[in-house]
């Protein structure tokens, strides 16, 4: 892949004028989503979601490390400096991936989604961005019997284990913000996430949702709200992101209702 | 009892230790060194430093987590949040299954809660909202209460607001309407420590220390019932008219 490093706003409109031009012809309203930055850019699906909200959004990844791209990029520690309120400038929405490096032991994956988390909300909420979608984990509610059918309402459960508990203190730290009204946040509860390809090879797993789907389902998570105000996105909402197979662990029924989410990948 | 005290040379240690020094072995620690002599076994401990904390962990029965950290974002989330961390791996490591932490009120009630109601308990869903120091102290009490979903540990959560000397009050003064005499906080320790864990109502208990207020904004009802407490200085000259 070829390198492409950060540019400021303008440079980056001009560069990705086609998408931009998209983006505004499709949300159409004053307040729509045009330029949108995601998290965990050395993470797979961080790569997925930016190929597919690039269609109709101008994207920018940002990471931890330096990581080769064709979007452009932004290395940053989400430290509390002006370089994360900078990060943030000009930016419309975030997706928070919010995944830990391989090399991240508990207390960095627990620093990741407490601290950075909190830096990065507290600069998005002074540079007024619209929304925040934060990627959580389904593993949150993996230790009800699966006997029952658990929607958003049942309380998590996590575990001590990673990616768990951080993910879980990240929701915990993104309930905060949009309780006081500082941000708009939707938090997707993913099962585990796979290419639609693997889905199709080996042992079922009931957990399994397609990086496809989650795509399809953080791009409603952008877009519902500012193009719809019909919509019933609260300022703090969770929903569960599966596949669409009859045996999924957890069902969507409500990301359906509220997102219009359609899962393609079933199994 | 043998017990471990980390961030004992802040402000609220020195009470918690005249409290407890008569009946309790302690283990003095803090990040920085004691401000005079002690008469009680000290070790210099970062909160966040785990091998720090389990080592001094130790051979103890309890651990009471009195640091805390304000201002610095890397610091506070470090003491706040990951000092809690440490803290509960080092009882989960060590066996122990008493263990204090403490933190402010807004904790559990902050400013989305606290400015609409009245006579508000510590028993609802926390609401830190994001002021740096409530929220990473929250984070670190979430990952208490986790903890003993997990494991055998028994949890005593100990909010505190104001502290007050009851021989400088100034009479008209006002202040905050959550406040608590130095000896009444250091007496709620020792009667965390008594207390049978069984008749704890849950392995989890967040208990607000402060006086008898005259405001009926924040209740000790839970703090009285459950632990005995029962404050000895009143502090309502604070709210009195000049005569």
């Amino acid at each position: 892949m070829q390198r492409r490093t950060f540019l400021g706003s303008s440079a980056v409109a001009a560069v990705a004028g086609a998408s931009t031009a998209a983006a505004q012809s499709s949300s159409g309203a004053a307040g729509a989503i045009r330029r949108v930055l995601i998290t965990s850019a050395e993470h797979r699906l961080a790569q997925v979601l930016a190929d597919s909200l690039a269609e109709t959004h101008e994207v920018r990844l940002t990471g931890l490390n330096p990581v080769e791209s064709k979007h452009p990029f932004q290395q940053s520690d989400l430290g509390h400096e002006d370089p994360t309120d900078k990060l943030v400038e000009g930016i419309d929405a975030i997706v928070h991936v919010g995944e830990p490096l391989p090399n991240h032991d508990m207390h960095r994956q627990i620093d990741h989604l407490t601290r950075r988390t909190y830096n990065l909300l507290l600069a998005a909420a002074k540079a007024g961005v619209q929304k925040v979608v934060y990627l959580s984990t389904l593993e949150l509610l993996t230790p009800y019997d699966a006997k029952f059918v658990v929607d958003e309402q049942w309380r998590p459960r996590p575990s001590l284990a990673g990616p768990s508990l951080p993910k879980h203190l990240g929701e915990y730290t993104c309930r905060e913000f949009a309780r006081v009204g500082k941000l708009p946040i939707v938090t997707l509860r993913l099962g585990k996430v796979v290419p639609a390809g693997e889905m199709s090879r080996g042992a079922f797993d009931p957990l399994w949702v397609a990086e496809e789907d989650v795509a399809q389902a953080v791009r409603l998570a952008i877009t519902k709200g500012s193009e719809d105000t019909g919509s019933s996105l609260s300022r703090w909402t969770v929903l569960h992101i599966s596949s669409g197979y009859g045996k999924a662990r957890f069902d969507s029924s409500r990301a359906k209702r509220v997102l219009g989410y359609e899962p393609a990948h079933n199994g | 009892m043998k017990a471990l005290i980390l961030g004992a040379n802040g402000y609220l240690g020195p009470h918690v230790i005249k409290a407890l020094e008569a009946d309790h072995e302690l283990l003095i620690t803090d990040i920085k060194p004691p401000p005079s002599e002690t008469p009680h076994k000290f070790r210099q401990v970062d909160a966040t430093n785990l091998e720090q904390v389990m080592d001094a962990a130790e051979g103890m029965d309890t651990i009471i987590n009195l640091s805390v950290l304000r201002p610095h974002r890397v610091l506070a989330f470090g003491v706040n949040t990951l000092g809690c961390y440490n803290t509960m791996l080092a009882a989960v490591k060590h066996k122990i299954r008493r263990v204090i932490n403490t933190g402010p009120h807004f904790t559990v009630t902050g400013p989305p809660y606290e400015g609409f109601d009245f006579d508000i308990g510590p028993d609802i869903p926390p609401q830190s909202g994001i002021n740096l120091y409530a929220h990473s102290k929250s984070l670190g009490q979430e990952i208490c209460r986790v903890f003993t979903e997990h494991h055998d540990i028994w949890v005593q959560e100990y909010l505190f607001y104001n502290f007050r000397d009851p021989a400088k009050l100034t009479p008209g003064g006002g202040g905050v309407p959550f406040q608590i005499s130095w000896d009444d906080a250091g007496e709620i320790f020792r009667l965390g420590l008594k207390i049978d864990l069984d008749k704890l109502p849950s392995k989890c208990e967040v208990f607000y220390c402060l006086g008898d207020m005259p405001h009926g904004k924040f209740s000790n009802e839970k703090t009285k019932r459950i632990l005995g407490f029962r404050p000895k200085d009143d502090l309502s000259a604070q709210w009195t008219r000049p005569a």
